[in-house]
């Protein structure tokens, strides 16, 4: 392949010829090549911000979990002055894997092969008998340690990034900030995570998960359907005859210039029946105490009510992002669930893990506020369980659907197919929307997932 | 606290007092209960299935990880678990397949084969309920793919006489895989 800012896939084929930036289409064959999967890993996964986990699953010193940064295994662990830091789980030595568990808590790692061992921060600490000097003395202690990625730590996730020297934190999230405060920095103690995450495979490539979750909402009236059929969508007295998600399709979708994406989803008709009263007569604060952010009780509100601006409060309470994703491979879900005890709010993080051109690991936390009730806690969490991640009653819909695209995407004919984002805003902005970004008003469309394209293109074109 | 919410009532002991020996008429009716259990579920009986439970059904299938011997109890994870489930949640799951047209993930169905073995059943003191303890190789053949999802696992159940018949009160599933080889948990273990 010929990696130029346009690059040449072995038979010829430009980048380029895969992606139609005016009729916004895309070949399959973007989806699952094996040439444009090795670009990736090193064009997106080892230049972004890619989310690793969870701060809270390594509360102490020398806690440790391995995950994945793209393509590559990683150390994310808690150093002795407390830090979170992040290594490659690859010996310097001889390339073994430092860590094969999964998860567990050592102020030393010793890799099991020749017994080279490193602090938690990935420092080198030496190598068996000393005096004999098995790592030589052409190179330090200093330049013998574990490669160590650059680490940011926001609302308690962990991201991390190869490019060292490359965009801030802060820059990649760009306007999404303004809304990601929102969700991840609502109260003064934080998140944690409810346990560990669930892991699956699914032979998809990663982008057919990634894609998807850059906000597609018409996926939802076909392939959830059965959430309006039996599900908590269900409308009273529609028995059998419901099926129709179209009510939940309306709000506001923004995307930025990263591709972090997110669907706000009008709360009016839930409050409304909550509260028996019109939401335009209701202040901000009765609306959030009407509905609550999920894992926030009506106690904890003034904290929520102090950390944050009017304008971010108004969407808080009227179309509050519920799901999107971070670019290149994380998705949220902040949902609001009608349920016999009442509206229950699901929050949960998913990380697409690239495994090969046609295989994703699927991971699925599970988070709550720190402060959220222990009663409340355990209700999000089995309701997370039951609609989210390997059992959930939602998502086994997509992860059914992506091994197919897959496929398609090796198609001698089926390949050259193209998907298609031409369902587009006319009027974007709604008057008098307070947030930052491009925004569409109304009914779900295609922008959010187009910019997914946009920016994974203008990653894969970028001269090093 | 949370722990106690978030996590299963803990399964009495399989104490080797109490087993039940193989071929007696107790053991014989707990395996013809797994047989028909498996049977049903093969063949999308899952409304009959339903009636085998009881109300206060626990159904839990706890996370794993790879670690260290030493750390072999530790392997488990019962507060996030791949499934989590109650009798109202698993009669959601059994409607979502009987009750609507939309059950993706599973329509058209798997082709499935539950094959339960190494049955071990225990009475329990002071109850009059039942501890099975049996390995499940599920194998599940999907649409035209040329493999088979495997998940292999072991199961702990609480089985309960009601009006003269057992019921499922509780299930246990320990599953091998620390990352599940299947792309979901759609599909009743």
């Amino acid at each position: 392949m010929d990696r130029t800012s346009n690059p040449k896939l072995s038979d010829g084929t430009l980048l380029s010829d895969l992606i139609n930036l005016e009729t916004r289409e895309v070949k399959m064959r973007a989806l699952s090549d094996p040439e444009l999967f090795e670009l990736e890993m090193e064009r997106i996964f080892a230049k972004t911000w890619v989310f690793l986990g969870h701060e809270t699953e390594i509360p102490n010193k020398g806690d440790f979990v391995v995950r994945d940064m793209g393509s590559d295994s990683v150390l994310m662990a808690r150093g002795a002055d407390g830090e979170v830091y992040v290594s490659l789980n690859v010996c310097p030595h001889r390339g073994m894997k430092i860590s094969t568990h999964d998860v567990g808590n050592t102020m030393t790692h010793v890799c099991i092969y020749h017994g080279w061992a490193f602090k938690p921060n990935g420092d080198f600490i030496g190598a068996p008998v000393e005096k004999e000097c098995m790592h030589g003395k052409m190179m330090t202690k200093q330049e013998l340690g574990l490669k160590k990625a650059r680490v940011a730590i926001y609302g308690g996730l962990v991201f991390a990034t190869w490019n060292i020297e490359g965009p801030s934190f802060e820059d990649f999230l760009g306007d999404a900030k303004w809304y990601f405060d929102t969700l991840w920095c609502r109260t003064d103690k934080g998140m944690e995570v409810l346990g560990p995450p669930q892991r699956f495979t699914i032979r998809a490539n990663w982008k057919t998960a990634c894609e998807q979750s850059a906000s597609d909402g018409f996926h939802v009236l076909t392939l959830h359907r059965w959430l309006s059929e039996v599900g908590p969508y269900r409308k009273p007295g529609s028995e059998g005859g419901g099926g129709d998600l179209t009510p939940e399709m309306y709000g506001t979708e923004v995307y930025t210039a990263h591709a972090h994406t997110m669907r706000c989803i009008e709360l009016d008709r839930k409050i409304r029946r909550l509260t028996g009263k019109d939401p335009s007569e209701l202040s901000i604060k009765e609306k959030l105490e009407a509905l609550p952010p999920p894992g926030i009780t009506p106690e904890m509100l003034p904290e929520v009510l102090r950390r944050f601006s009017d304008d971010q409060l108004r969407v808080m309470a009227w179309r509050p992002p519920q799901v999107g994703n971070f670019f290149p491979n994380g998705l949220f879900e902040f949902v609001y669930i009608p349920s016999p005890d009442g509206v229950i709010g699901v929050m949960a993080l998913h990380a697409y893990v690239p495994k090969g051109p046609d295989k994703l690991e699927f991971v699925n936390w599970i988070l709550a506020e720190k402060d959220t009730p222990p009663d409340l806690k355990a209700k999000m969490l089995r309701l997370g369980v039951q609609l989210l991640g390997t059992s959930g009653m939602v998502e086994q819909d997509d992860s059914d659907t992506w091994p197919h695209q897959t496929l398609a995407a090796k198609g001698a004919v089926s390949k050259h197919i193209t998907m298609k984002y031409q369902s587009m805003y006319e009027n974007n902005r709604l008057e008098g929307w307070p947030g930052p970004g491009d925004v569409g008003d109304g009914f779900t469309k295609d922008d959010t997932q187009w910019r997914w394209w946009e920016y994974w293109y203008e990653l894969m074109t970028a001269e090093n | 606290m949370l722990q106690q919410l978030l996590e299963p009532t803990p399964l009495p002991p399989s104490i080797k007092a109490n087993r039940i020996p193989s071929g007696s008429d107790t053991y014989n009716e707990v395996l013809d209960f797994l047989y028909d259990e498996a049977e049903m579920l093969d063949n999308l009986r899952l409304g009959e299935w339903a009636e085998l439970l009881t109300k206060d059904l626990e159904y839990n299938a706890p996370l794993r990880h790879t670690r260290s011997t030493s750390q072999f109890d530790q392997t488990y994870s019962r507060n996030v678990q791949h499934l989590h489930e109650n009798y109202g949640s698993m009669l959601m799951r059994v409607k979502r397949i009987t009750d609507t047209k939309s059950a993706w993930g599973e329509d058209p169905p798997s082709r499935i084969k539950r094959l339960v073995t190494n049955v071990r059943v225990y009475r329990i003191d002071d109850s009059d309920d039942l501890k099975v303890e049996s390995y499940l190789l599920l194998t599940r053949s999907r649409f035209d793919f040329d493999y088979f999802d495997l998940i292999p696992c072991v199961r702990h159940d609480i089985l309960r006489r009601e009006d003269g018949a057992l019921k499922l009160a509780r299930r246990e599933i320990l599953l091998d895989q620390v990352v599940i080889g299947t792309p979901n948990l759609g599909v009743i273990l």
